[in-house]
């Protein structure tokens, strides 16, 4: 069952405290946050539909970001988890520039086209310079979770 | 500059592998080439996050454009690509 009163973002979801420091560990740790925060049915499988979509083409959509996603049976409810790396991870971007801003949406295997409308505007509003330095900048989770549901809405 | 009018056929849509084909065909030539919704802003086909944000669906259409000395192969290519079903 999906849980509609569920924000897709919310604190616990991020995690501006632990860097990552490769692309299986930055799925591994955003998958975590997931997991956690009672989201995830089944984390096997989760990790397993992620990792197709990354076998298919790299989520590092350049520009310093990485956005592992996948539609899974395994997700309860339409979910983004958010962490950085200061020094950027190799995330096999095509303009070959390391992942600084990580991001993961999970959405149920029921979604539809949900999953690409997300992603649409989250990477829209990852287009303008001003958002990402706001997140590289923003210095708690509060405040990462108003500027990524911003984004999203 | 040449323009041209395709409807995506891969049903990803221009998302996942069909996108990365894109991206990496633009990144290939020396034309400026951007892809975009009929009606609506286009941006660089040879970044990743530029289509990404595209949101593009099978079955949608979208308008790309080329400028540039190989602006015609590079059009010709994005348009099998878009043209062309996933196989798995």
């Amino acid at each position: 069952m999906s849980h509609p009163d569920h924000k897709p973002l919310t604190t616990e979801l991020i995690d501006l405290d632990n860097e990552p420091e490769s692309k299986p560990e930055a799925i591994e740790q955003l998958l975590d946050l997931a997991v956690d925060a009672g989201r995830i049915t089944d984390r096997e499988r989760a990790l397993k539909d992620l990792q197709a979509r990354e076998a298919e083409a790299t989520t590092g959509v350049g520009m310093g970001i990485g956005i592992p996603h996948a539609k899974s049976p395994a997700v309860k409810s339409p979910t983004i988890a958010f962490t950085r790396s200061s020094s950027g991870v190799d995330f096999e971007s095509m303009d070959d520039k390391p992942a600084t801003l990580l991001f993961m949406l999970l959405v149920p295997a029921e979604g539809g086209q949900e999953h690409l409308q997300m992603l649409s505007s989250l990477s829209r509003s990852l287009m303008h310079e001003e958002t990402r330095t706001a997140l590289h900048e923003a210095d708690s989770p509060e405040r990462v979770e108003s500027i990524i549901l911003e984004a999203v809405e | 500059m040449i323009e041209r009018t395709v409807t995506v056929v891969p049903e990803d849509g221009l998302h996942a592998r069909p996108a990365s084909q894109v991206v990496e065909a633009a990144n290939g030539y020396e034309s400026t080439v951007t892809v975009g919704p009929v009606d609506g802003d286009a941006v660089d086909a040879s970044s990743m996050l530029g289509v990404t944000s595209l949101g593009v669906g099978p079955g949608d259409d979208v308008t790309l454009t080329a400028d540039g000395p190989d602006e015609d192969e590079a059009l010709n290519e994005l348009e099998s690509i878009l043209s062309t079903p996933e196989t798995e």
